[in-house]
């Protein structure tokens, strides 16, 4: 790692910078939605603050994170040069001034629309030509991956694309897949609207382009951990990758999975038929496939490192792995947290069961729980991971306690943070309320549970600033010298791979496949605007400014 | 080994899609449909969406037209109309239509018949009016009052809505009924989401102004009330809010609330 170190760095720093910012905007909102009075509390900043936050967690700190780390592999799991590096700095560049235009935009109150692109909600047009910005510099970075596997596999033909980097561009295909959906939807309807080029906008034409990006975006989100569990986890904790296939098959059902399945945000919208919502809670459900793969690969992997670390027994391997690895002790807190965050979600992808927590808290509690929880641990485990490898420093034993303490912090912080939330839910707390009146008898109850929650906020921000602090004091400090740090290896499958299927070694199959699954689920849900027209009720008339 | 991998992948995702789709399509939308009383067909293009509703219940007639609580509207128009009303012809109109039940006095020997006395105009105004709207439906009174127009309506109620003779002075009338039944008129009760009763209806006629003075009423008339809200068969209150109220009380509760704010 030597040549492109400072772009990756120059991503990561952006991406925590904008997640230590928005952490303490996340803290504000729980406060003004406690009992408890905060500063600055109205409506008008509640809603620009949610915006703020959630535009800064979900788009700016998952994009740039995902590309750096996207380019660190490239680099490290190919040992090549990457290719078009001008390019990746101008997408870099322009990402950053789009994330920048946005934040300015909400600031100035012009932008409270939620994180969310719903119509009727509209903002000025600087806030979503910002986030053009943002996404076309991620598609830039899509293309440099694939041109990075495809020199790559040209250069050794007959050899398997390493894991990390066939992972690293599935999520690629599957962004450029993601984002088609609210790209359509932003061009065609929300940026002319805004502009006022339109007079009206057909809210469930856009509502379900967007419920295309909406599930999938998450997964662009998740992969970053997964690409962790399988190739850093195993290495980490001494032991090897139980199965390289159920890695590539895992990522191969992620990306046909996480697309055709958007209509499960759009259970209770009424412009869609019951039996296409059906055949995409069939398809949501088959996710559940690559995620148990992962939690069965992964435990196996790691019984195999606790029993050559001496461990015994049926479960003697679990106190033999070295949970003082950063990593190791990630990826055990991300397994905890999955387990309630993913057991939520099957009651959100549920046609029936979703009915019942349809715009409450818990909705927001499982997908921070799931997102925030068992996907960002793992970001702040990468970092700690990489950062030697990026700076030229080495950790000391001080260093890992303290990022441990930060870790548990974080898992800890997130449990008491959503599980009251969740609880909240389904008594039927409202999500996007800015204000309780606790003195109403019939919520009144709710009171202590929300501060347990603001509580459990307050961890996690105390867990954002611990690394900052982590990663700024590492960076900080003189470097390792000649000798330097470790070259990072990625974990190695306990069976060599010896011959490999061009399915698992590509992309073109499921490509193909994707478009199949894409035309089945969205052909007539989208096609149904354009052949038949919209019922008055959800066609949006554009307000004109007099 | 390439090839194999390219025909089950593809076999596995579409055998996915299938199945889903016949479960979806066909399956789901014939079983409903079936107990919903809709033919398969339909219910299939209904789950397609190329036939607008669900295949699982009946889609109720597109051009319904909906049918409003009462046509009273409370605007300047209707209280000057109030303001203006002519008492003397109200009491011939009763002595015409009403005398032979509520007496001209206002104050039936039936129980069975609301007392006209002490009642407020605009609560008489409204029932008046909601019997001609058929908003409310009584045997009686529906057909009594079929041809009167607004300002009879208006006469009429400002004629009973003045006596005041011999009316039970509310500040005293009132039977206590027990700490339970006090509990729901002063409070309510939090667990069943039940207001309060005085919230709205004060010891005279309290607010929302059609809000009618209910001391010194006939148990028995109100107890038949509060069963008609409670059951739906009466629907001319605004926003729901007797029929919520009614339907979440016991029978008990409804005779107790009759005699506490009957006095008798």
């Amino acid at each position: 790692m030597k040549h492109n170190r400072n772009l990756v760095l120059a991503h990561l720093w952006l991406a925590f910078a904008v997640f230590a910012i928005a952490a303490v905007f996340g803290v504000w909102l729980m406060w003004v939605r406690s009992p408890l009075h905060a500063p600055y509390e109205n409506p008008q900043n509640y809603f620009r603050s949610v915006t703020l936050h959630g535009v800064s967690m979900a788009y700016v700190l998952t994009t740039f994170f995902a590309m750096g780390f996207g380019y660190f592999v490239a680099e490290t799991a190919l040992g090549r040069d990457i290719p078009g590096i001008r390019w990746a700095w101008a997408a870099f560049v322009a990402g950053a001034i789009g994330a920048v235009m946005a934040a300015l935009t909400v600031l100035a109150g012009d932008a409270s629309v939620l994180y969310t692109f719903y119509p009727p909600l509209t903002a000025s047009p600087l806030f979503y030509i910002g986030l053009v910005l943002v996404v076309g510099g991620s598609w830039v970075w899509c293309t440099i991956m694939i041109v990075a596997m495809t020199q790559w596999k040209r250069a050794n033909p007959g050899l398997a694309v390493p894991l990390a980097m066939f992972a690293t561009v599935a999520n690629a295909i599957m962004w450029l897949w993601t984002t088609v959906g609210v790209a359509a939807e932003l061009l065609f309807q929300v940026i002319p609207a805004a502009l006022g080029w339109t007079d009206t906008v057909d809210v469930g034409m856009s509502r379900t382009l967007f419920s295309w990006t909406l599930h999938a975006i998450v997964y662009f989100w998740l992969l970053p951990a997964y690409i962790a569990f399988y190739t850093m986890a195993p290495e980490a904790a001494g032991g090897r990758l139980y199965s390289d296939t159920m890695g590539r098959l895992t990522f191969v059902l992620f990306l046909l999975y996480s697309l055709p399945v958007g209509l499960h945000h759009l259970f209770m919208d009424p412009e869609h038929s019951t039996g296409f919502k059906f055949v995409q809670t069939a398809l949501t459900a088959l996710v559940t496939v690559p995620t148990l793969l992962t939690v069965f690969t992964i435990t196996a992997s790691f019984e195999v490192a606790g029993r050559l670390n001496g461990g015994t027994g049926l479960f003697g391997w679990l106190r033999a792995l070295p949970w003082r690895q950063p990593m190791v002790l990630a990826t055990g807190l991300a397994f905890f947290m999955l387990w309630f965050g993913g057991g939520g979600g099957l009651i959100n992808m549920s046609y029936g069961m979703n009915a019942m927590i349809h715009n409450t808290s818990w909705v927001t509690a499982h997908f921070h729980l799931i997102f925030g929880g068992t996907v960002v641990i793992m970001y702040f485990a990468i970092a700690y991971q990489i950062w030697p490898q990026l700076t030229g420093r080495v950790a000391d034993a001080d260093d890992l306690a303290q990022q441990r303490w930060q870790l548990w912090l974080w898992a800890v912080g997130m449990m008491v943070m959503t599980l009251p939330w969740h609880w909240l839910g389904l008594e039927g707390q409202w999500r996007r309320v800015a204000h309780f009146d606790y003195d109403d008898p019939l919520i009144a109850w709710w009171a202590s549970w929300v501060d347990l929650s603001l509580l459990g906020g307050v961890i996690l921000l105390i867990s954002a600033s611990l690394f900052i602090v982590n990663l700024a004091r590492l960076h900080a400090r003189q470097p390792a010298g000649r000798a330097g740090p470790q070259p990072l290896r990625y974990a190695v499958p306990l069976h060599p791979i010896t011959r490999l299927p061009a399915a698992l070694n590509g992309f073109a199959l499921w490509n193909v496949l994707v478009l199949v699954l894409m035309a089945a689920a969205y052909g007539w849900p989208v096609g149904q605007f354009i052949a038949q027209p919209s019922p008055a009720a959800i066609v949006h008339h554009v307000d004109r400014p007099s | 080994m390439d090839r194999k991998w390219r025909v089950w992948g593809t076999l596995g995702v579409l055998a996915a899609l299938a199945v889903g789709g016949l479960l979806g399509f066909i399956v789901l939308p014939v079983v409903q449909g079936r107990a919903a009383g809709i033919d398969a067909f339909t219910a299939i293009c209904r789950a397609v969406g190329i036939l607008p509703g669900s295949p699982a219940r009946p889609t109720p007639p597109y051009h319904a037209e909906p049918q409003p609580v009462t046509k009273v509207a409370w605007t300047t128009a209707t209280f000057e109309e109030l303001y203006r009303a002519d008492r003397a012809n109200g009491a011939r109109l009763a002595g015409e239509r009403c005398i032979s039940c509520h007496t001209l006095e206002g104050n039936t020997p039936d129980p069975t018949i609301p007392r006209n006395i002490g009642q407020s105009v605009f609560a008489l105004y409204k029932q008046l009016h909601d019997f001609r709207s058929g908003s409310r439906v009584n045997e009686t009174m529906s057909p009594l009052v079929k041809d009167l127009d607004d300002k009879q309506i208006a006469d009429l109620a400002a004629y009973y809505g003045r006596l005041f003779r011999g009316a039970i002075d509310p500040d005293v009338s009132g039977r206590y009924a027990g700490i339970d039944i006090q509990n729901i008129v002063s409070n309510g009760d939090v667990a069943r989401g039940l207001p309060p009763c005085s919230a709205c209806h004060a010891t005279r006629a309290g607010g929302p102004i059609e809000t009618p003075t209910l001391t010194g009423q006939y148990a028995q008339y109100l107890e038949a009330q509060l069963k008609a809200f409670a059951s739906g068969a009466r629907h001319n209150d605004i926003y729901h809010r007797m029929r919520s109220v009614a339907a979440k009380l016991t029978s008990n509760e409804i005779r107790l609330l009759a005699i506490q704010y009957s006095g008798e």
